[in-house]
């Protein structure tokens, strides 16, 4: 028991001193104040502290605000943090079981997570105290807080951390725990749906976050007076739900107690590709074959072949052309390393998924022609799509070089800022647009196996070239840029993520603007492309997403940590960080002045 | 000819990682001695411009290494103390790419370069294996082939033999020796004196961020000479013995203490005898100065 509250209180301490757990309790206490006194409640007539309301808001923070996403934060990495900062041989030297080492970690994470998800009911709890003057509240209660959020919350992501901590700690790789939380919405709403052909008791029994609970319609069915006094009951089916909750938990540390094993795995190459030769003898790992070798040989035995006299290379480094293919080496090299990444196995399927779901299952109306509508369904969802690939993919690429320790070996290189930077840039765009050729590939391939004709790939480029390559474009260098100005991966996902969901939520209650759109998201139709009044503002509109692209990578250049001289000007002619001013205040002006015409 | 002048650097924590350095380093290998902690990566940084010094300047053969990055990365090759490669390509694929971005553009020569460059490293045999399943050895010899493309004029190495097995630590130093030419300064940064006593021919100590002494091995040699003394004691004579001089080190042997040391002055007493001097008996009476004065 101690070396377990020993691992356990470590892990609490670990984590205490992270930005990560006082940044969510911040958001989720926002999130409390927001819909607390924003929220449906006080247009509504219910009572905030109604207990109705307490369960909805609690299931809604359940399951919404990319919750599930950060359990897989917290959850995903205690294990795999030890074995990359090599403290794993410590800890295993010592009297420690696998159970106690494993318990330890998983309930240490779990209840940071417990203690930060518990920002958000503590809030509401809180705010009982405050009114405003439409706001109906009803006397004080603090049970309910406290039960339906271990019920709602605790016992349903109790479930998520088990199967994120088992999946990271297996296979001691976080790109695999991220891929899963990116998944978890698409199958959670598939699984939703295959829920509702049962009755609704076996739905209560079997939806993990119980979604179901309470009155139906979100409340929106039902008067102010029938939900401020609405008590909620757990039924026989919902005590069996968490039970079974529990019991899948269980199941899932129980499989990681018997798969966890504390060597290094043989075919986890990443591991061996980092070197620290100094003090930290302990980084530099031998692959099993090298101890064989090991055995001493005296000085003069060691071969000394012939000194080999390496060949005299004529070398350019200067001038456009020079530039122009250390950009496409770099730029393959590049792609070839994002090719490589295994989450690819399972987002490239699941891209092709959602984004031809709703024309290979549903029945598909034609607007203009049938290619036209299969290409713009496509096309929305996507963009949709691409958001996550492309904030994961480049923020993979940006600090790749940092990670593997490649970095100052490049950096010492005579390749330029803009061809170590674009190179970036250059490959993940050439992946999206991979992507997308692969699902209009799909979509032709579906539109033809329906029987839908004509197929005309026209129509596909067009909505393509104008839609889809343009904010590509824009996404890819905005989130090199934040990538380039923040320094810290995570920090850029959380921000470009809550950037996503801010814009998409204001799109959503109708505050749609196209200076605020680059996706152009629900701003036009195929009719528009091809011609009518809207066409020239589309236009107008790729050529301001265009020169914002341009001014953000103008910008990620100017602010790349390689360099520590910002020059200007370099033997009278424009150096560097010269380049990245005339060309962002080019690219800004053109974007003000295209801004003005689509405004107008 | 490479002249360093004054250079500082304070990190934003507050330590002073270098008080001023001054060196004027030769074509040919030099070594800079020091402890962890003594500003030899620092110093090897700003050499390869990865760090901006607080002030002085690093001149080669007049120009001045600071004011233009990109003409001194066309000049270098380094070898960092911690660096990795991408895992998923192969050593093949690595050289092509570094041979890429040193400019090496023409196909055919690229080739030529890279199949001698795995030649004179080794690992002809492992060019299509993957680098992340190399051992310390082999990456750390992919590591000076990358170092070497495109006859750099300036190459640094820091601690490049720290972490590596005697045998991958002889077959370095052997790499090491060959690329010193006439007119290529290669300085190699590390904690292992008998680094530089079997590869340099100049070297310097560095401690806390400043230059102990510039000179070379043999004359480092000659400072202690006739002052190594060693002898075999009970081992509860050791302790005593510290009054006599410096004790460079004391080993177990047969239940007795070998102990060796430095006494300028005289004898330390009848059971000593003089013994050759080797560069690590200069190098802990050099750093362990200032503890002596106190």
């Amino acid at each position: 028991m101690r070396q377990f509250l020993a691992v356990f209180w470590t892990e609490v301490l670990v984590n205490s001193k992270r930005v990560v757990p006082y940044a969510l309790m911040i958001l989720f206490t926002a999130h409390a104040i927001l819909w607390w006194g924003w929220g449906p409640a006080v247009k509504l007539g219910w009572a905030t502290n109604s207990e109705y309301y307490i369960v909805r808001n609690l299931t809604g923070f359940s399951f919404l605000l990319g919750l599930p996403i950060f359990t897989a934060v917290i959850m995903g990495d205690p294990v795999i943090r030890d074995f990359r900062l090599g403290i794993d041989p410590l800890i295993f030297s010592k009297p420690i079981s696998r159970a106690q080492y494993l318990l330890g970690k998983f309930f240490g994470n779990f209840f940071v997570l417990v203690c930060c998800q518990a920002a958000f009911p503590l809030t509401l709890l809180v705010l009982q105290a405050f009114r405003t003057s439409q706001m109906v509240v009803q006397p004080v209660r603090i049970l309910p807080y406290f039960k339906h959020f271990l019920l709602l919350v605790v016992i349903s992501h109790l479930v998520l951390a088990a199967v994120y901590f088992t999946a990271g700690t297996l296979t001691r790789n976080s790109k695999v725990v991220f891929g899963l939380a990116a998944c978890f919405y698409p199958l959670y709403i598939s699984y939703g749906y295959s829920l509702k052909a049962l009755v609704p008791r076996w739905m209560l029994l079997l939806d993990p976050f119980m979604l179901g609970l309470g009155p139906g319609g979100g409340g929106f069915e039902h008067s102010a007076d029938f939900l401020n006094r609405y008590v909620v009951r757990y039924s026989a089916e919902m005590i069996a739900n968490r039970g079974m909750a529990i019991v899948v938990a269980a199941v899932c540390l129980a499989i990681l107690y018997f798969r966890f094993s504390i060597t290094k795995r043989s075919r986890n190459v990443e591991a061996f590709s980092l070197l620290g030769l100094s003090t930290a003898a302990e980084r530099v790992y031998y692959d099993s074959d090298s101890f064989k070798a090991t055995a001493v040989a005296p000085y003069e035995l060691i071969e000394s072949h012939e000194k080999v006299i390496l060949p005299s290379v004529k070398r350019v480094s200067e001038g456009f052309s020079a530039n122009l293919k250390k950009l496409i080496a770099a730029s393959r090299v590049e792609f070839r390393l994002l090719r490589a990444e295994r989450s690819l196995i399972v987002l490239v399927p699941l891209v092709i998924f959602l984004s031809t779901l709703d024309l290979a299952f549903y029945r598909v109306v034609p607007e203009v022609s049938y290619s036209a509508t299969y290409a713009s369904k496509t096309a929305n969802a996507l963009l949709l799509c691409l958001i996550g690939v492309t904030v994961f993919y480049v923020g993979e690429a940006m600090h790749r070089d940092r990670e593997v320790r490649i970095e100052p070996v490049l950096w010492a290189t005579p390749a330029r800022n803009c061809v170590l930077l674009l190179s970036k840039f250059v490959a993940t765009l050439t992946l999206n647009l991979s992507l997308a050729a692969v699902v209009g590939v799909a979509a032709i391939a579906i539109q033809f196996l329906r029987g839908h004709y004509p197929v005309e790939i026209q129509q596909y480029l067009l909505t393509y070239t104008l839609i889809l390559l343009p904010s590509l474009i824009f996404l890819a260098a905005a989130s090199i840029s934040l990538n380039v100005l923040l320094r810290d991966k995570y920090l850029a996902y959380a921000l470009s993520i809550g950037i996503s969901a801010g814009l998409f939520y204001l799109y959503s209650i109708g505050y749609n603007h196209w200076l605020y759109n680059p996706m152009l998201y629900r701003l036009w139709t195929y009719a528009d492309l091809g011609g009518g009044s809207t066409q020239p503002v589309i236009l107008i509109h790729r050529l301001y997403c265009l020169a914002i692209a341009i001014a953000f990578l103008a910008l990620a250049h100017f602010f790349f940590k390689r360099s520590f001289r910002k020059a200007f000007l370099v033997d009278g002619r424009l150096g560097g960080a010269g380049w990245s001013l005339l060309i962002g205040v080019v690219s800004v002006s053109v974007s003000v002045i295209a801004g003005l015409v689509i405004g107008r | 000819m490479l002249v360093i002048r004054d250079l500082r650097k304070t990190y934003p924590s507050g330590v002073q990682a270098l008080k001023g350095i001054s060196l004027k380093i030769n074509a040919g290998m030099f070594g800079l001695l020091g402890p962890n902690g003594a500003g030899k990566t620092t110093l090897m940084k700003i050499i390869a411009t990865l760090l901006s010094p607080d002030s002085g300047s690093i001149e080669m053969n007049g120009a001045d290494l600071l004011a233009r990055e990109d003409k001194t990365r066309q000049i270098l090759g380094y070898l960092p103390q911690d660096f990795g490669f991408y895992p998923t390509l192969t050593a093949d694929q690595t050289l092509d790419y570094f041979a890429k971005l040193k400019g090496v553009t023409d196909k055919m020569e690229r080739r030529a370069l890279i199949n001698a460059l795995l030649e004179r490293v080794n690992l002809t045999s492992a060019r299509k294996q993957r680098v992340g399943g190399f051992s310390g050895g082999m990456r750390q010899r992919l590591g000076i082939a990358q170092a070497l493309i495109g006859e750099p004029k300036l190459i640094i190495v820091d601690e490049p033999t720290a972490g590596l097995d005697p045998e991958e630590r002889v077959r370095f130093h052997n790499l090491l020796a060959e690329t010193a030419s006439e007119n290529t300064v290669v300085i190699l940064s590390t904690h292992i004196v008998s680094d530089v006593s079997n590869l340099c021919s100049q070297m310097a100590v560095i401690r806390h961020g400043e230059i102990l002494t510039s000179c070379t091995p043999q004359r480092a040699l000659d400072q202690v000479r006739e002052s190594v003394w060693e002898a075999t004691v009970p081992l509860d004579k050791v302790s005593a013995l510290k009054s006599h001089g410096l004790v460079i080190s004391s080993q177990m042997f047969n239940g007795l203490a070998r102990v060796r040391l430095i006494s300028r002055s005289k004898r330390p007493s009848e059971e000593f005898t003089a013994v050759s001097p080797l560069l690590e008996d200069y190098y802990f009476d050099l750093v362990s100065q200032p503890e002596r004065v106190r």
